[in-house]
Formats: structure tokens, C-alpha cells, sequence
């Protein structure tokens, strides 16, 4: 055998080896000692490289040729080798990090809104969409502002009708909780006239009131928002389209309404307004005593005494007023069948009607 | 009030369906509460004979009937009941049958006997509220005819909810005249009586002193009456009505005063003394009253006299002493116009009420004073028989409330309703009773005396609006107004954005829960008529009230709760009171609950302290907490007051083990408040570049003396100290760690500060670090003694 060809053979040899050694790599440590045995400076075809020295300089570059070949073949079987135990190694890493997805996730406490405070935020937000201003007023009041200012002299049977709640002599004259948040409406016209000097204005009131009445059907204390707009020329048609905006805005639907005279002494004339029942869409059922309406608020418009208590004309100027309970809203749009449980704050009540 | 429907039907013709009168009632504005159908109620009860009656052989207390209702063969019946006979006619639902208390009447097995139906006592039938047995019917009842129609049963009662304004209409003749405008009929005529007089019977002597009060005062003698129960058909009619039968001219006024809203008074001529006199009550005057009250009157109140005592709180009640009776023989019928607003006071003052102040305060028809007089003149006498004697009469009733004309513009209702009125609708309110003329945009109005709620334009508008029906009104938008909508309060959100729950409680509380958290200082704003003691007072604290949420759910099951409140507190001041809001917080038991991934954490003081700041950043604000020992209801050394800037805002800390017992809780509770009225507008962000040049960390460990330490530095000044020493470069320092124990001698503490250093204009050097170490080390010496820990 010629010395070449006994050179040839070495590679050759040499060659199947190592990719035999390649493929049966373990782990990236081997393969990578492997590189260096094989293709290192001192590593084994360098080796069967100093044996060119011996051929004559002519077969010299036959062999370097050789020798390159393999070992860019080897260099080409470390790189998918090394590449295959990458991603057998990343897998078994991927695999021991697996975890259980379905385990519930760490979370803080969460808190919710009271939904007296949910309804609120609604009712008051679509009144001020409208361009009405927001007003609020003290809880205990005086007479004048929570009855007389309305029109509600003292002899006035309707004063009888309000279970009001009196405080204990302070100051100089009787000081009462309010018994609605109509008051507001004498101060925040007052205010405003100080400030502006006459209408319009158009004031979206939300509060606590108070009266002194405590059964199933109802708490001494409950939520109301009072909504008025005093201008030239407001009509009770303005009165209905502002309650058909509002009532269908808030049920986040289109709800039929339907006024029903009725007596306030703060409005004249005076509505009872009744919604088509969202629960049966007006076919009758329990919740609206299979009538198909259910009583949502007490409406009218503003009875020219009380424009005339802060001074308006009534002559030039007329104006729209109601009042609703917040309770009763909510308990219709969420499904809520006793009021007592929004003052009993049960935290599993919270944190349901919260979400 | 109820009215059934055939009173109306004698007041007028009307043909539709009770149904649709309802409905008519309630579009004219008189607010229907239910409608009772009594008939319809026991349709399928019929009169049956008890052919025979023999004992059930297995039971003691019940008996086997075999009934006739008419059909082709007898009813076996077993019945409980003892009071009947053979022979007796009874109501026997049969098969199929429901009664008025859901009872549905189904073939059945008695002990063993079969039973075909039910026989009926009142309670069944829904006519009485008791009864001792059977109802046993009169002898003729016809076999097999159906009860309701044989008792002759109401087809429908009207439950009504008059309105207040609407007095005129609290009786059959005012709501049938509403009723008949609006269907274009007629009220049928009432009769005119005049009784005949006997020369014999003398007129009461009567003097009105009070005439502003008292207008009208008409009285008559009525001489040797027979006094006995009223009619079955005049009681049945009252118990229908809601009212309840007394005797029989008390039954006889009522039901005049249900026919014509009159309400009349009866006294026992013989038990009265003297003239009577119609005046204002003299200061502490006794009144002893028909329901048994004994009443000082006030001056002003109006009341009626004889030469001895007070005989009536006028419109209101009668007295004890003068009223009629089974044995009396000689009245004295009172009827009259009181003025409303004094009736109204006089009632309002005493807490009575009473059919007849409902109607006085009203206002009654003055036209019905003297009809109704003569009504009852002659109910009285067919029914009990007795003589006559002329009315005495002082005052006017055409006076009262006379015609009042008014005059307004009708373009002025038409803009008011948004709609305009067709002439057609006059008529309707003619017949209510106005006198309509329209001359161009001009309506001049009559108004009838009855109606005392009527006097201005806009009294009109609304008598236009519901005989046009609301309906006719259409929705209209109006132009929105555009206004720089208010910075919303966010108190309450952020709280909740902070893991809270929020709850709403009563803004009273007991005088015991505020005195836990408030000192007496007379300063409480008391009800004058709470509901109970436990909500008697107006709230101080809204501590309070979060505790007893807590207690209701640490009961239930909860191992912890974090809950907030905003409301207001209320005080009594110098000049009156003012109304704080207020935005409190409660923690107690687990603040982190037991999971996969950790155990269940307590929830600590630093728990609602982080809570608080985060509320506080969130609007741009920073606290300082300073220990304070003398928060009513705090535990000393867990509580501080919380300051801004100079403001004192709110407190927190540690609610006392005791109270905390108080109400039922054994785990620590923490609460703080936050006074929102005091807060200013925190700092608005403030862009500023970001630093390019990277900071240097540096940690220094100190020994300090403890009760230094933790009475009288704490961190805050600590971090006080380090910020003012550490230079212009220091951006953020911090309390890394504390520790006390091995290694730190038992009266030392070891506090660790770790602070940045950063520059935004260059990278810093060991040397500026080592500047700042150095004077803040001197400086935590200087001011606390402290040495670095070796």
C-alpha cells in the first residue's frame, strides 16, 4: 500500500469513528470534547495531517484536500449533533418546569364597590352626560328647606305621609334628617342664582335621606337621586324624554314609560312614572304583579311656590323634577330581592353583586 | 280606602269591567292598591241542605253529612264542624272549587270515610275574620244557587289610595262624579230630603266663638230614637268598606260619611249640659277622648263644648263621656266645616287620626255639610225610629270656599305639558264640576267648591293633563347643556382599587358604640324618635358601624375582613352642626388566607398603614404617622395620628382588645379614617427626565438604643436624618432591616439603611459615596448616639 493511500485509509477510518462517536454522544459536555479531539490544534486530523510530510510534494495537496473534507464533514456532524442534544436538553428542561396551570393564581385582596355605590356612579354619570351638574346638601336639615321651601306647609297632610326623623333641639330652630333630596333642589338653586343670576340650570343630586319606617320593604336610611332643570319654556314632554334617556340608559335597554298623575306638593302636575317591566318585557309576571309595569319614581313639574321660594319667576321660567330610589333601581336591574341586604353588607352579597 | 264597586254603579251608570275601571281610576289619578273580587272569589260555593247527619265512626269530633246542592244526587261531606243540624241550609264548595284562602276543594278520604266538598263557615268564604262554626244560612236559601250570588256578594271592591289633594274624591259621590266626567255620563240625582219636623223637639242652642276655624256648625235634635245594631246590609257594606260596624248610628253616619264624605258627629242629647259652644281651647283644658287618651289641649286647638267640658276635639274625636251608647234615646247630630290646616295641626299634635280628620284636613264639600245632616236625619229615623227637630244653623256653607274664579293663559298650560288642549276636554272638566270659558288664548275657570286644591294655572295644567292622559305627552329630549363636568370623588374607589370591600351602614348608632370611640362632650346630635336605642344617635365615628359588619361576617364563616366606608360624621357645634366626610377602613383576622403557594398571614397594623399611603399617593398626597397613645378605642403604642402636611386627617391603630370583644371578635382589629373635608388637592405629576447615569447603592448598619428606637425616633426620623445628611445626591433611602437579638446586645436594636446616589449629569465615584457614608454616619451619631454595627 502506497503511503497516500495507507493515509486514505487512516482518514477514512478515522472519519467513520468519529461519527460514530457523534451521533452516540450523550450530552453537550462529550460532544464538545469530542470537537476538540477530533478538529482541535493537537486533536486527531491534525495529527494525520504532519504524515503529509512524508509524501512527496506533489500528493502533498491531494491529501491536504482530503483531510479538509473530512474535516468540514466532521465540523458539519458536531454542529447537528450538538444542535440535536440542544433540543433534546431544552426539552427536558421545558419538561421539568412544567407546572399546573390550573392551580388558582396568587392574587391580593380584591375589593367591590357596594352596589347602592355602583348605581349611584351610573345614575349620576348619565345625568352628567347630559350636562347636569352635580350638587349634594347636608343629611339633617331644617324644615325650611326640606318642607316649607317645597311647598309643604305645616298643616300640610303630605308632611304626615314622611316619617321624618326629628334631632334633639340644637341651635334655634328644629333640625330634622331629610326625608328626600328635594332640599338640595333649594340650595342648589339659591346657590346658583347667587351665582349666575337666573337659569337655566339642570342639577343632578345624589344622597342619603332618611324616614323613620323599618320593615321588609323598608330601611331608615336609603339612597335617592334628585334630577331637576329649570329653564324658559320646559315642558313635561322634556320631562318624559329626559326619564325615557335615562330609565333606558341605566336598564341598558329600550324601555317603555308611562306617567300616571299623581299628587307631590312640590310639582304640578305630578307623576308617578312606571317602566315596562324588564323582567317579563311587559307579558306580567310576579315581580310587576302581572300589571306589566313597575312604579320606578315620582316625578313633575316644579311647582311655581317652590320657583318662587328662591326667587324665580315663574311666569318666565319653568322647570322639571323628580326623585328616584336608588335601592329600588338597583334591586330591579340586578335581580336584588330584599333591601334589607344592602345594609346587612354580607361580604359574599359584596363580592357577588361587585363583579 | 275601599269602595265597592256597586256604590258606584247606583252613583252612576257605568258598564265597563271592574278591570277597566281601575284602569280609568288610575289614568284620572286616583292610585288603585288591588281590587278584591268577593264574588268571583267563592264562585263553585252553593247553598246546600244537610239531609242527614251522623257521627264518623272513627273520629269523635267529626260527622258524615249527606247534602243536597241541587244535583242529581247527595254529597257525602265529612265535616268538623258542631253547629249544624239536619234541615240547615250551608255553603258547600263543591269539587273543583277554590276559596278565597287558596284552598282548592279536591275529592277526598276522611279517617276512611270519602268526603265530596266542603262546607263553609265566613273565614272560608273570606267574609269574616273568625267565625265559631258553619255559617248557617236563612231557611229560605234556595238549594244549589250559588253563595255569592245568594249573599249577594260584591263583584268587585276598589282599594284606593287617594291622594291628599284629592279630598272631595275620599267617598263614592266625589270619585263616581271623576268617573262619570270621564265616560260621559251623568251622576245620578240625589233625592232631596227634608225630614218632618216636630215643634216639639227643641233646636240645640249653639255658638260658634271660633268662626275663622269653624265656618259651618249645624246641629239637630233627634228625640226618642230605638237604638239597635244597623241593618245586615249596611254592615256587611261597612265591613266592605274596611270599616267596622259600632252601633247603629255610628254605623248610619259612617256610611253617610263613606256616600258623601261628609263626616258627622253623634252625641247623647241627655248626657250633654247646657248650649253648646264651638271655641279655641284654653291652655291645658282635659279633653278625655272616645279611644280612651287623656289630653291637656293647647291653646288654639278647636274644640266643641257644653256649658261643662269639652265634647269634641272638633273633627276630630268625641269624648269619652258624651258620645252615643246602646241606652241612649235623645241625639244631638253634629255636622260641619272645620278649617283643614287647624284640624290638621290639632291631630298632627296629639297623633290621632281618625275617618273623620282624614277628610276635615282635606277639606269636605261645604255643600255636603248640610246634605249629609239630612242624609243621616233619614237613615236615622227609618232605622230607629224618633222625632225631629229644626237644624240650628250658624254660618254658611255657601260662603266656604265660594265658586273662586281664575283666569290664565292657555298657551301657558299647552307650553307647560307640551301638548295643546282640544276644546272637547272642557266638557270633561265641566262635569267635573268647572266652569270653563275660553276667550281667544284666554280660560276662565270656575272652581267648584269642593275642590280646595285648585286655585292657580298650573293647578289647571294638571287637571288638563289627566283627562288628556299623560299618554298624549310626547318624549322629548331637551337641548343638553354642556358644563365643566365636577372633579369626580374618588375616595371610595381608590379604597376599594386597594383590596377593600365597601359597605354602607346607618348613620346612627347606639349612645354605648359611640361613647366606645367618643367621649361625652354634649356634643351628640340625638333622634327625638329613633327607631330603637341601637340607632339613636347620630354617628361620631364610622367605626362603629364596620365593626358590626365585621362581627356579621366573622360570624359567618370569614376568617378575615378588610372593608371601607365613606360617609359623613355629624356634630353638634356652637352655632349648629356640621357634617364631616369621612373615608374609614377596618382589617381583621387573615389578611392572606391559606394557599397551595403559602400559608395564612394575620393581618397587621402595616397592613392597612400600606393601604392607607397607597390611598394617599393615588392622589398625590404623603402622611406622616405619628405615634399617638390617646386615640379613644386604640390600643396605646399601636395607634397614631396621621398628619398632612400641617393638617391633622385621620388616625389608625389597633382597636382595644375589650371593645373588640364587645362585639364579638377575639382576633386584633385595625381601623383608620381619613377626614376627607381637610385634604387639599395633592401634587399633580410633574414630568422630569428620567437619570442616565447610573446610582450608587450604598448599606450602612446601625446600633441604636431601643427604647430610643422605637419611643422616641422611629424610622421616620431616621430617614429624616440619612436624607438630610446624605446630600443633594441622595435620591431614596430606605429602612432595609431591622433586627434585635443574637449577635446585638439586648438593650440595642440594629437598624439597616440602605441609600441611592445618583447624579444626572456623570457616573459617581467611590469618593462621593464615601463623602455621604461618612456624614451620615456623623450625623446618626450626632442626633440618636447611634454607632455603625461592626
Amino acid at each position: 500500500m502506497s503511503e497516500i493511500d495507507s493515509l486514505k485509509a487512516q482518514l477514512e477510518t478515522l472519519q467513520s469513528e468519529a461519527l460514530a462517536a457523534f451521533s452516540a454522544a450523550i450530552d453537550l459536555v462529550s460532544l464538545q470534547q469530542m470537537r476538540v479531539n477530533y478538529l482541535g490544534k493537537k486533536g486527531a486530523l491534525t495529527e494525520v495531517l504532519k504524515g503529509v510530510g512524508k509524501l512527496p510534494p506533489q500528493e502533498r495537496p491531494v491529501i491536504g484536500q482530503y483531510v479538509n473534507q473530512s474535516k468540514s464533514v466532521l465540523s458539519a456532524a458536531l454542529d447537528i449533533a450538538e444542535a440535536g442534544l440542544a433540543v433534546a436538553a431544552k426539552a427536558e428542561r421545558v419538561e421539568a418546569e412544567r407546572i399546573d396551570v390550573t392551580l388558582p393564581g396568587r392574587v391580593g385582596a380584591t375589593g367591590a364597590l357596594h352596589p347602592v355605590q355602583r348605581g349611584l356612579d351610573e345614575m349620576t354619570a348619565i345625568f352628567s352626560q347630559m350636562g347636569f351638574a352635580v350638587a349634594e346638601g347636608p343629611e339633617i336639615e331644617n324644615e325650611f328647606h326640606n318642607f316649607d321651601a317645597l311647598n309643604i306647609p305645616p298643616e300640610h297632610p303630605a308632611r304626615a305621609m314622611h316619617d321624618t326623623f326629628f334631632v334633639e333641639q340644637m341651635g334655634d330652630e328644629p333640625m330634622l334628617l331629610r326625608t328626600h333630596t328635594s332640599p338640595v333642589q333649594i340650595r342648589a338653586m339659591k346657590r346658583f342664582l347667587a351665582e349666575s343670576g337666573e337659569p337655566p340650570l339642570a342639577v343632578v343630586a345624589p344622597g342619603r335621606v332618611y324616614r323613620c319606617d323599618y320593615d321588609v320593604t323598608h330601611s331608615p336610611m336609603f339612597h335617592q337621586v334628585e334630577v331637576f332643570k329649570v329653564d324658559r319654556d320646559v315642558s313635561m314632554a322634556h320631562l318624559k324624554g329626559v326619564l325615557k334617556h335615562f330609565l333606558s340608559t341605566y336598564f341598558e335597554k329600550e324601555v317603555s314609560i308611562r306617567l300616571r298623575p299623581h299628587y307631590f306638593p312640590f310639582t304640578e302636575p305630578s307623576a308617578e312614572v312606571d317602566i315596562g317591566c324588564v323582567f317579563c318585557a311587559g307579558k306580567g309576571c310576579r315581580i310587576c304583579k302581572n300589571s306589566g309595569w313597575i312604579e320606578v319614581l315620582g316625578s313633575g313639574m316644579i311647582h311655581p311656590n317652590v320657583l318662587k321660594s328662591v326667587g324665580i319667576d315663574s311666569d318666565e321660567f319653568s322647570g322639571f323634577a323628580f326623585g328616584l330610589g336608588v335601592e329600588r333601581l338597583v334591586m330591579l336591574k340586578q335581580g336584588i330581592p330584599d333591601l334589607r341586604m344592602f345594609f346587612e353588607n354580607d361580604v359574599r352579597f359584596l363580592r357577588r353583586m361587585g363583579s | 280606602m275601599k269602595i265597592p264597586f256597586s256604590w258606584l254603579k247606583e252613583q252612576v251608570p257605568l258598564t265597563s269591567t271592574p278591570a277597566q275601571i281601575a284602569d280609568d281610576l288610575v289614568r284620572l289619578g286616583h292610585e288603585v292598591e288591588g281590587v278584591e273580587m268577593p264574588r268571583a272569589a267563592v264562585a263553585g260555593v252553593r247553598v246546600g241542605q244537610i239531609i242527614s247527619k251522623q257521627p264518623h265512626p272513627d273520629a269523635d269530633k267529626l260527622s258524615l253529612l249527606k247534602v243536597d246542592v241541587g244535583a242529581a244526587e247527595l254529597l257525602d261531606i265529612v265535616c268538623g264542624a258542631s253547629n249544624m243540624d239536619e234541615g240547615d241550609k250551608i255553603p258547600v264548595a263543591t269539587i273543583g272549587t277554590s276559596l278565597p284562602n287558596g284552598l282548592k276543594i279536591k275529592k277526598g278520604q276522611i279517617r276512611g270515610a270519602s268526603s265530596c266538598g266542603m262546607c263553609c263557615s265566613e273565614v272560608e268564604l273570606g267574609l269574616a275574620d273568625e267565625s265559631a262554626g258553619l255559617l248557617i244560612l236563612p231557611a229560605d236559601a234556595p238549594v244549589g244557587m250559588e253563595v255569592g250570588d245568594y249573599l249577594q256578594l260584591e263583584e268587585a271592591v276598589f282599594d284606593l289610595s287617594i291622594t291628599p289633594n284629592r279630598g272631595d274624591c275620599m267617598n263614592t259621590r266625589g270619585l263616581a262624579r271623576d268617573l262619570a266626567a270621564d265616560a260621559g255620563l251623568s251622576l245620578v240625582d240625589m233625592l232631596p230630603f227634608e225630614a218632618a219636623i216636630d215643634a216639639t223637639v227643641q233646636a240645640p242652642k249653639v255658638m260658634v266663638s271660633a268662626e275663622t276655624d269653624c265656618p259651618a256648625y249645624l246641629a239637630r235634635r233627634i228625640e226618642g230614637v230605638k237604638l239597635g245594631d244597623s241593618p245586615a246590609w249596611m254592615q256587611a257594606g261597612l265591613i266592605m268598606a274596611g270599616m267596622r260596624p259600632v252601633n247603629g248610628i255610628v254605623d248610619v253616619l259612617n256610611y253617610v260619611m263613606l256616600y258623601l264624605g261628609q263626616p258627622m258627629h253623634a252625641f247623647d242629647a241627655d248626657k250633654l249640659n247646657g248650649g253648646i259652644n264651638v271655641r279655641s281651647a284654653e291652655s291645658d283644658e282635659l279633653f278625655k277622648a272616645l279611644d280612651g287618651r287623656e289630653l291637656k289641649l293647647h291653646a288654639g286647638d278647636l274644640v266643641v263644648t257644653d256649658q261643662d267640658s269639652v265634647i269634641a276635639l272638633a273633627g276630630i274625636m268625641g269624648s269619652e263621656t258624651s258620645g252615643v251608647s246602646e241606652s241612649t234615646v235623645n241625639i244631638v247630630l253634629e255636622s260641619a266645616f272645620f278649617r283643614p290646616a287647624r284640624v290638621s295641626e290639632t291631630r298632627r299634635t296629639y297623633a290621632m287620626v281618625s275617618e273623620a280628620s282624614m277628610r276635615f284636613e282635606r277639606g269636605v264639600d261645604p255643600e255636603m255639610v248640610s246634605i249629609g245632616l239630612q242624609q243621616a236625619t233619614k237613615m236615622i229615623t227609618e232605622l230607629f225610629g224618633g222625632v225631629v227637630g229644626e237644624i240650628t244653623l250658624c254660618g254658611n256653607t255657601s260662603e266656604i270656599n265660594a265658586a273662586k274664579q281664575m283666569h290664565c293663559s292657555i298657551s301657558r298650560i299647552e307650553k307647560r305639558l307640551g301638548i295643546t288642549l282640544p276644546e272637547t276636554v272642557d266638557d270633561v272638566l265641566r262635569r267635573m264640576g268647572f266652569g270653563i270659558l275660553r276667550h281667544a288664548d284666554r280660560l276662565d275657570v270656575v272652581i267648584p267648591p269642593f275642590r280646595h286644591d285648585v286655585s292657580i294655572a298650573e293647578d289647571m295644567s294638571e287637571e288638563y293633563a289627566r283627562v288628556i292622559g299623560f299618554d298624549a305627552i310626547p318624549e322629548i329630549l331637551p337641548a343638553l347643556a354642556t358644563i365643566a363636568p365636577p372633579r369626580p370623588d374618588r375616595s371610595i374607589h381608590d379604597a376599594v382599587a386597594g383590596g377593600f370591600l365597601q359597605v354602607v351602614t346607618y348613620a346612627f348608632i347606639s349612645e354605648k358604640e359611640q361613647r366606645l370611640f367618643v367621649a361625652e362632650d354634649g356634643n351628640d346630635i340625638r333622634l327625638q324618635n329613633p327607631i330603637s336605642d341601637a340607632m339613636s344617635v347620630m354617628r361620631r365615628t364610622a367605626w362603629a358601624g364596620l365593626l358590626n359588619v365585621s362581627r356579621h361576617n366573622l360570624n359567618r364563616q370569614q376568617s378575615g375582613i378588610a372593608i371601607a366606608e365613606q360617609g359623613r360624621l355629624y356634630n353638634k357645634t356652637e352655632n349648629g352642626h356640621d357634617e364631616k366626610n369621612v373615608l374609614a377602613w377596618l382589617m381583621a383576622g387573615e389578611s392572606e388566607t391559606e394557599q397551595w403557594y403559602g400559608a395564612a398571614r394575620q393581618a397587621g397594623f402595616f397592613d392597612l398603614k400600606g393601604a392607607v399611603e397607597a390611598w394617599l399617593a393615588a392622589r398625590g398626597l404623603t402622611g406622616r404617622f405619628i405615634a399617638d397613645d390617646s386615640i379613644q378605642g386604640l390600643q396605646a403604642g399601636q395607634s397614631a395620628k396621621i398628619l398632612i402636611g400641617r393638617a391633622e386627617a385621620g388616625r389608625i391603630g389597633r382597636v382595644d382588645g375589650d371593645i373588640a370583644r364587645a362585639f364579638d371578635i377575639d382576633v386584633p382589629v385595625f381601623v383608620a379614617d381619613i377626614n376627607l373635608d381637610v385634604l387639599h388637592a395633592g401634587k399633580k405629576a410633574k414630568f422630569a427626565p428620567l437619570a442616565e447615569f447610573p446610582g450608587v447603592e450604598r448599606d450602612l448598619v446601625f446600633l441604636l438604643d431601643k427604647s430610643a428606637f422605637v419611643r422616641d425616633a422611629g424610622s421616620d426620623a431616621i430617614v429624616q436624618t440619612v436624607n438630610k445628611a446624605g446630600g443633594k445626591l441622595l435620591t431614596e433611602t430606605r429602612i432595609f432591616d431591622l433586627y434585635e437579638g443574637k449577635g446585638v446586645p439586648e438593650d440595642k436594636v440594629s437598624v439597616g439603611v440602605r441609600f441611592i446616589l445618583q447624579d444626572a449629569s456623570r457616573t459617581l465615584t467611590q469618593q462621593d459615596s464615601d463623602a455621604a457614608s461618612a456624614a451620615i454616619i456623623a450625623a446618626m451619631d450626632k442626633r440618636f448616639g447611634a454607632a455603625l454595627r461592626g
